[in-house]
């Protein structure tokens, strides 16, 4: 496998108990890329994006992210890997106890860096994100906008070798998703991040060269 | 007022748990004493042919531990001065020997009836009195006591105990989302679990706090206004210093079981 390869997947298929839901996927996704994932609802999008930070163990075949082989990889491997990924979710997942700038820290945190790191890469972050005057509340204080462009402070807080967004703006207008998109290529363009979206909206960016699969009928195929 | 409720929910019952861990120390040193008093006041009444060490006796039943003899002089005495021929030289001669025999614990009756029947077994001895009855009330009285404080003690704990169960129902509705995420970003358990960890070994240290400030209350404030004698004199019995290290111990340990049984159930339903 090449060295540019972030994620390979192998005859990989995905299931939920005796159901299937990805059979055979082959794909590979270069460092670097912008990748959409597409496909009606169920088909299994998240599935297949669960399955690349570890949250799902491939049923057969191969996947591989960032060179760790995913099939029955053992705990500390997984977090190991988890410490490296930027991941973004519909609902945010946020904690809500917790500040804004707490949250952005949080990857900071789990890898042990020290206070003053966490206290200046949050700053930075919050700055790019435009939330710096809102870094002492809370997330249910936020709008759904700015909840999710603290998903993308935290996603981007470790400088992730892939960053993996589940419907990053499955709840936002339009505005707000525009902003979020903005965050994600810009991750993508200018730290060479590979970014992979999985999203049943067709987004305005879809004009630029991306990469786009879709998923049909358990297949994952890509579209041309 | 939210932050104050949510540690009440989890002291209160710790409180509960300790004030009866503490009660049943307590109680058990009370009874212990009380026992050993009774021990103390309580022995046997043995009239024998002839002299008998407390070897012989501990050879008929090692419940026995102690055997005193009863001097004879001033009987004969007495015996002598209403029979004036006699002199009391010739009645000690005459009388057998007495003994009052200790017991090694507080025995029931049936252990009592055993010891009379092994030393009657012996021929040394002519005659036992193990004085029974009063015995057995007293002894049936404080068994009776006893059992229901302890049966009160062990119900107190149960419901407690259930009381903490659901408070370990709350903190894993409350904790699990957050571990949950913390996860999906590779926090290890103990960083994932950190939190409900140090919240609740702070709320047993304040329970374990309050459940010693309610005992050294009752031992230097109350015990010593109360003018009730047993409390006066036995005052020292109330709290002790291993006893806090003991509710500490205590109350560490139902967090950990609990906190660790929460953080895992979660853990296994990600």
């Amino acid at each position: 496998m090449s060295n540019n390869i972030i994620i390979s997947a192998s005859n990989l298929t995905l299931s939920y108990g005796n159901t299937e839901i990805i059979k055979d996927a082959n794909f590979s996704i270069k460092k670097g890329e912008f990748i959409f994932i597409t496909g009606p609802s169920g088909s299994g999008k998240s599935t297949l994006l669960k399955s690349m930070y570890g949250q799902i163990q491939p049923t057969s075949g191969s996947l591989i992210v960032g060179g760790v082989e995913l099939e029955n990889i053992n705990n500390r491997k997984l977090r190991e890997l988890r410490t490296h990924l930027g991941i973004i979710f519909q609902d945010y997942k946020l904690i809500n106890e917790w500040s804004v700038k707490k949250n952005v820290i949080l990857p900071l945190m789990i890898a042990g860096y020290s206070i003053d790191v966490q206290d200046t890469q949050a700053e930075r972050l919050l700055k790019h994100v435009k939330l710096t005057e809102l870094k002492d509340r809370f997330p249910l204080q936020l709008s759904g906008g700015e909840q999710q462009r603290v998903g993308v402070a935290r996603a981007l807080a470790k400088n992730p070798f892939l960053i993996l967004a589940d419907e990053p703006t499955g709840n936002l207008d339009e505005y707000s998703s525009n902003v979020i998109w903005d965050l994600m290529e810009n991750a993508c363009e200018q730290l060479h991040t590979t970014v992979l979206v999985v999203t049943h909206k067709i987004p305005t960016i879809f004009s630029r060269p991306y990469r786009h699969f879709i998923i049909e009928s358990k297949g994952v195929y890509e579209v041309h | 007022m939210k932050f104050i409720k949510n540690h009440l929910t989890f002291i209160f019952p710790m409180v509960a748990i300790l004030l009866g861990v503490e009660f049943f120390l307590v109680f058990d040193r009370t009874t212990d004493s009380y026992e050993s008093g009774l021990k103390e006041g309580y022995s046997m009444f043995v009239v024998a042919n002839k002299a008998l060490e407390l070897q012989d006796f501990q050879g008929l039943n090692k419940h026995i531990s102690h055997a005193e003899e009863i001097h004879k002089e001033s009987l004969a005495r007495q015996i002598a001065h209403g029979v004036s021929q006699t002199s009391p030289e010739e009645i000690l001669k005459a009388l057998p020997f007495f003994y009052n025999l200790k017991l090694d614990g507080y025995l029931d009756s049936s252990e009592l009836e055993n010891i009379k029947e092994d030393l009657v077994k012996s021929e040394s001895i002519k005659k036992v009195e193990t004085f029974g009855n009063a015995y057995s009330s007293s002894y049936r009285l404080f068994s009776f006591i006893k059992f229901i404080l302890k049966a009160f003690f062990i119900f107190m704990g149960l419901v407690s105990f259930f009381l903490i169960v659901k408070q370990m129902e709350i903190w894993k509705y409350k904790h699990k989302e957050r571990m949950q995420i913390m996860k999906i970003f590779g926090a290890p358990l103990m960083l994932r679990s950190g939190v409900l960890f140090r919240v609740a070994i702070v709320d047993a240290m304040i329970a374990t706090l309050l459940t010693s400030m309610v005992f050294l209350a009752l031992k230097y404030k109350w015990a010593q206004e109360s003018h009730v004698d047993i409390l006066m004199q036995k005052q020292n019995l109330l709290f002790e210093t291993t006893d806090f290290l003991i509710l500490l111990g205590s109350s560490l340990l139902i967090v950990i079981v609990s906190v660790s049984l929460v953080v895992f159930s979660a853990s296994e339903k990600e």
